[in-house]
């Protein structure tokens, strides 16, 4: 029994074990990765990153203060980012002026006479709500201080951050009646909510200025308002909402703080295949950055043909300020100091709801789908600057686009023309700086006194006045360059070729259907009449000839 | 015999290109307006209120919209409606031209053209109303006249806001959402 149970079992056990071992089939591989491994949760188990900035800035100390005014925000943003300051201060968002690398002319905001708002001299506190910078207020800003470099402006993401007229370039600190007796209130800004917000600039941040230019939606540029802020495919197919979806700086790429694609440096003409933004490029706005100088399929070649001729932007924006914002066509502000019929300042709006008339501005007219004015156009404009003399019995263009057709650096372009009547000295023949914002006894908005004002404001502008003033036509050219239509909406051949269609002012090209010869036109109606003639002749001798034979 | 034949079917054909070279602006008028797209508009529903005899605006339609919903691009076209219940009344009451109500409510449209200009375009009612019976026809030649004064504007007067809304809609019942008017 015991010699059983010790060693036969144990035996037979290790031979049934043997057995079993033999005849079994080698485990698959997948039955060995099927091994349960702990991999699923790794992710699940990592938390999210908050944004895709590598940095959020909510966390840091620094930025978990409550700040009573910009600059302090500033001042905590540049102990971590110390070279942006000055890096913006370097740029047209700081200084307001633009040098010409050709002719050496500085020109900008703040060397320039527009005829919108006209100039910001003696009128910084109101003008500067649009500058990136803290308390620009007169000519003794010193643009050194980098704590007075607004980050904000450009950064912020809550959308709260303001900039009021009236406040040299602050944010609304305190909550406040906007425009005064409206009965509409600005909040104040939670600096410390914003600076912990900061981003990359988008659409709302760039569009606070260059959407409202000139002081009202849209009224500046025809391409920029509001209805970029979340567009339609209809309206720009690169920024349309529900598509692309591209922000500002998806174009206008941006190097040390300097944004480019300027209307100062134009790139009219852009030549070469499209390769990707940023790398050594010289323009990365341009569409030809992109989609090249052959933009179009092979079996249209000869619409690639045209890229010689036309910039991308004359098909394909057919009409700018294509909304009901629209912008403003004209500013005459001949009109301004005109009262009501009680004697007191009024204000008037157009069917659509937008200014029309103000006694303190003089008189608008706007209108929204534009047919754009076609030129041809280099880059390069020549503005008129502070103290340059004018011809008063000429219309005064405040900028001259250059280019020729015989410029190969040219392109026919679509433009915005601004027309405007406005201020100049009469007898020393330069354009006006008037003092037009503020309280003062000498701003026009106050008392309404327009010898008053340009005394002001040429002081200001440090520019002799000779005391007698009088209202001149001006002109003032933009290209024309966002609001992208879908390809579908392109211009169509014969609305260029034919003889009233869209280019029919622009010289120096051929273009058939537009464009005869005087000369071809006779040798080739000659030909015409010729062959009926014989055809008449030949036919009316074999009738004749036949009823003689019959 | 052949030659009068023939002269009599040559007459007809020269009739029949006739009638169709200018059917089409027989039955329509297009006419330039001095004003943008939005003051005519403004400066016609105005000259509607002012009109009388029974007319009061039914609504105002942007016909690109839709278009730029879809993601395409026109030139700006309004068309603003409106109606007169002293003359819809006569129409809408006969039987034998009751189908005339899908002309109805009287349409203006005021639109941009790619010279840039704005443009006023509209049923020349007294034409149409003509083809339709005696009825028709008189009641259609009173609306062509009170037609011809929307359209005349006096330039001294400031432009007036324009009248988005649909006044008169139907807020329940089988007419829910539609416009009032006629």
């Amino acid at each position: 029994m015991l010699f059983r149970s010790r060693i036969v079992l144990p035996l037979a056990a290790s031979f049934m074990l043997a057995t079993m071992s033999a005849f079994a089939s080698p485990p698959k591989s997948e039955e060995v990765a099927a091994v349960p491994v702990k991999t699923a949760p790794i992710l699940e188990s990592i938390s999210k990153p908050q944004s895709t900035s590598t940095a959020d800035h909510s966390m840091f100390k620094e930025l978990q203060k409550n700040f009573k005014t910009g600059p302090e925000v500033t001042a905590a943003c540049l102990i971590c980012h110390t070279e942006a300051a000055k890096q913006v201060q370097h740029t047209k968002h700081w200084t307001w002026e633009s040098k010409d690398a050709k002719t050496g002319q500085v020109r900008g905001k703040k060397n320039i006479i527009n005829n919108y708002c006209t100039s910001p001299i003696s009128n910084e506190k109101d003008c500067m709500a649009c500058h990136a910078g803290y308390g620009w207020k007169d000519s003794t800003f010193d643009f050194s201080v980098e704590k007075n470099v607004d980050c904000l402006v450009c950064h912020d993401k809550t959308g709260t951050y303001r900039k009021l007229p009236g406040f040299a370039g602050h944010p609304v600190y305190e909550r406040i009646e906007f425009p005064p007796k409206s009965g509409k209130f600005v909040e104040a800004v939670d600096l410390k909510k914003a600076a912990q917000s900061i981003g990359m600039p988008t659409r709302t941040n760039c569009g606070s200025c260059h959407f409202f230019g000139a002081g009202g939606n849209g009224a500046k540029h025809g391409d920029l308002d509001s209805s970029m802020q979340h567009p339609g495919k209809y309206l720009d197919v690169h920024m349309n909402e529900k598509g692309l979806n591209f922000s500002c700086t998806e174009c206008h790429a941006t190097k040390s703080h300097e944004v480019s694609g300027s209307r100062y440096n134009t790139s009219a003409a852009m030549t070469g295949p499209a390769h990707i933004r940023g790398k050594a490029d010289a323009s990365p706005a341009a569409c030809q950055s992109c989609h090249g100088d052959k933009p179009h399929p092979e079996k249209y070649a000869l619409l690639n043909q045209h890229t010689e001729k036309l910039a991308c932007q004359t098909c394909h924006i057919p009409e700018y300020a294509r909304d009901e914002v629209g912008t403003e066509a004209s500013w005459d502000w001949s009109k301004a100091t005109t009262m009501g019929p009680d004697g007191k300042p009024f204000a008037r709006k157009d069917s659509a709801g937008r200014r029309a008339f103000d006694s303190k501005k003089g008189d608008w007219v706007w209108d929204s789908y534009v047919i754009p004015e076609y030129r041809w156009f280099n880059g390069e404009s020549t503005y008129k600057v502070l103290g340059d003399k004018i011809d008063p019995n000429k219309t005064v263009q405040i900028n001259e686009v250059g280019g020729s057709a015989n410029d190969p650096a040219s392109r026919i372009w679509p433009t915005k023309v601004h027309r405007g009547k406005q201020p100049y000295d009469k007898v020393n023949n330069y354009l006006t700086v008037q003092h037009t914002a503020g309280e003062d006894e000498t701003a026009l908005w106050h008392n309404y006194d327009w010898q008053k004002a340009i005394g002001a404001g040429m002081k200001a502008a440090g520019l002799p006045y000779s005391g007698e003033y009088g209202f001149i036509s001006t002109e003032m050219t933009w290209p024309i360059t966002h609001m992208v239509a879908p390809k579908e909406d392109a211009l169509s051949c014969a609305q260029c070729h034919s003889k009233k269609g869209r280019l029919k002012d622009v010289e120096g090209v051929y273009m058939p259907a537009r464009d005869s010869s005087k000369l071809l036109d006779i040798a080739g109606w000659t030909l015409v009449l010729l062959s009926l003639f014989g055809v008449l002749i030949h036919g009316g001798l074999r009738i004749y000839t036949s009823k003689k034979k019959g | 015999m052949v030659k009068v034949i023939s002269g009599f079917f040559a007459g007809l054909v020269v009739f029949g290109l006739l009638v169709y070279s200018y059917a089409g602006s027989l039955m329509f008028r297009e006419i330039p307006s001095p004003f943008g797209v939005e003051e005519t508009v403004a400066r016609i529903q105005q000259n509607i209120q002012n009109a009388g005899n029974g007319w009061s605006l039914s609504g105002l339609r942007n016909a690109a919209k839709p278009i730029e919903m879809a993601g395409g691009n026109v030139l700006p076209v309004l068309m603003i409606e409106a109606c007169s219940t002293r003359y819809s009344g006569p129409i809408l009451k006969e039987d034998s031209v009751r189908f005339l109500s899908n002309l109805m409510p009287c349409k203006i449209s005021v639109y941009k053209k790619n010279d840039g200009k704005t443009y006023i375009g509209m049923m020349n009612s007294e034409f149409v109303g003509w083809l339709f019976g005696s009825m028709v026809g008189e009641t259609m030649s009173h609306v062509a006249a009170d037609q011809a004064k929307f359209v005349q504007f006096d330039a001294s007067k400031p432009a007036p806001a324009m009248i988005k809304g649909m006044p008169g809609a139907a807020t329940s019942g089988s007419g829910a959402g539609a416009a009032g008017g006629c």
